[in-house]
């Protein structure tokens, strides 16, 4: 069943990339121009864009061929958010007290730790690595198998937690985004980060452990609904400043992900 | 030995010339602190809380923010390249709208005051620019870098940009606005600014 998803995916994936090989022909240079411009002045202070870029003609973060079919999983997501998670992440909220709720939530992230680990690994970031050991054994231990996230609250330790994935290797070794990509379910991506999800899948436990195609989309259903209730209103927040939330969060998912792989 | 005259002469030139104009002026760190302990008095008075005292207490929020924003700024490098293209009248109802969308974004964030930690991390100056780091934790536990981005204008440091978890304000808007822009015309915009700080 697994192989069948697996290689399922990965034609769609090589696919999109074949499509994307033939979207970037039509960007205009401009685009192309501008991302190298943009991804030269990282920690700049951004002085110059104002006043005499007079050959950037268009600003875009991000390429976006498929604007059209990510604008309809966006407004997917989007109801989806508000008509079913929402309400489900409140009425949880209401039930499960904050306590353990948080605890389901340092529980899986300390179960992911060899996602963060191995990629700590492979960007050369050995500080990290040792960092992410260390908090998976205390936590495991001292914090009662991961409930409690004992490391991030301790003052003497001084380790936090390093949050790598495949997607930010990726970028590290100098691979751009390709593409932005707004899944429904999963919502926005990029070609490059789900490259990066599908790899750091083989990584995390919890695929082992609940290897049931049902089991599976059941447990990430819950931990959704779980992260959303400790959430509440950030989403609601953003849509309201904005005047395109759909620009808005392709550009927040852009910036937020330069800033990652650049840390 | 030469060398090392210079260097004290460079010293005592960066001595006169930095002093006078840092005297006169609060520093960014001092500033946000201050501001940001004015602001959680406000929203965490009793005597201005309730709907019937809604009105006074967002005026009162937007005196402190405007002390230490400057809209124009804001609206410059939000608007990028299309910014010079436009007239003196079409800026300033710009620099309107949109201070008011930001204040309006702003202060719906700090009405929902319920007791989160904020911690001074750093201030960093570089020439007439600086950039305060803070970290907000939310009631829930969540840690959510801010930082503040300064520009020194005519001795005086005013908050330019803000950067939320690595997602600049400016350069969100940025794209949003030029998103419109090149789709339709800056008329459009000022319609769709006003619709949104209306509702």
């Amino acid at each position: 069943m697994k192989k069948i998803v697996l290689s399922l995916s990965f034609f769609f994936l090589s696919l999109l990339a074949i499509n994307t090989a033939i979207a970037m022909e039509n960007v205009p240079i401009e685009d192309k121009m501008l991302l190298s411009i943009k991804s030269s002045d990282e920690e700049g202070f951004n002085d110059e864009i104002y006043e005499e870029d007079e050959e950037i003609k268009i600003y875009k973060g991000i390429p976006d061929p498929l604007e059209p079919i990510n604008r309809v999983f966006f407004q997917f997501n989007d109801k989806l958010y508000f008509w079913l998670l929402r309400p489900m992440a409140k009425g949880y909220g209401t039930i499960v007290p904050l306590g353990v709720r948080k605890g389901i939530k340092n529980f899986i992230h300390n179960l992911a730790f060899p996602v963060r680990f191995i990629n700590c690994i492979l960007q050369g970031k050995f500080r990290g690595a040792v960092d992410e050991i260390t908090a998976f054994l205390v936590n495991s231990t001292v914090g009662a198998g991961g409930l409690v996230d004992v490391v991030s609250h301790s003052k003497t330790l001084k380790i936090r937690t390093h949050d790598e994935d495949l997607g930010q290797t990726l970028g590290r070794f100098g691979i751009g985004h390709g593409i932005y990509i707004v899944w429904p379910f999963l919502g926005p991506s990029s070609l490059r980060d789900t490259i990066g999800l599908i790899g750091d899948g083989f990584l995390d436990p919890k695929n082992y452990i609940f290897k049931e195609f049902k089991e599976n989309v059941g447990l990430r259903a819950y931990k959704e609904i779980n992260d959303t209730s400790l959430r509440l209103g950030e989403y609601e927040d953003l849509k309201e400043s904005a005047l395109d939330p759909y620009i808005s969060i392709r550009d927040a998912y852009y910036q937020y992900r330069k800033k990652q792989v650049s840390k | 030995m030469k060398r090392a005259m210079w260097y004290s002469a460079i010293c005592m030139l960066l001595v006169v010339f930095i002093f006078p104009s840092s005297a006169n002026s609060a520093e960014p760190m001092e500033m946000i602190k201050n501001t940001t302990e004015r602001i959680i008095k406000i929203v965490s008075d009793p005597k201005l809380k309730g709907k019937s005292m809604t009105d006074k207490r967002r005026a009162l929020i937007r005196g402190a923010v405007n002390e230490i924003f400057d809209w124009e700024e804001f609206s410059k490098r939000s608007l990028g390249r299309h910014w010079r293209k436009r007239t003196p009248e079409e800026k300033k109802e710009f620099i309107s709208l949109y201070s008011r969308l930001l204040e309006k974004t702003y202060i719906d964030k700090v009405e929902g005051y319920s007791g989160e930690e904020v911690h001074y991390l750093y201030e960093k100056i570089e020439g007439r620019y600086a950039k305060v780091k803070v970290e907000v934790i939310t009631e829930k536990g969540q840690k959510i870098p801010v930082q503040y981005r300064f520009i020194k204008k005519d001795g005086k440091w005013r908050v330019y940009d803000l950067i939320i978890e690595g997602v600049s304000l400016t350069n969100n808007y940025r794209a949003q606005f030029n998103n419109i822009l090149v789709r339709s015309s800056f008329k459009t915009l000022l319609k769709k600014l006003k619709k949104k700080v209306s509702k």
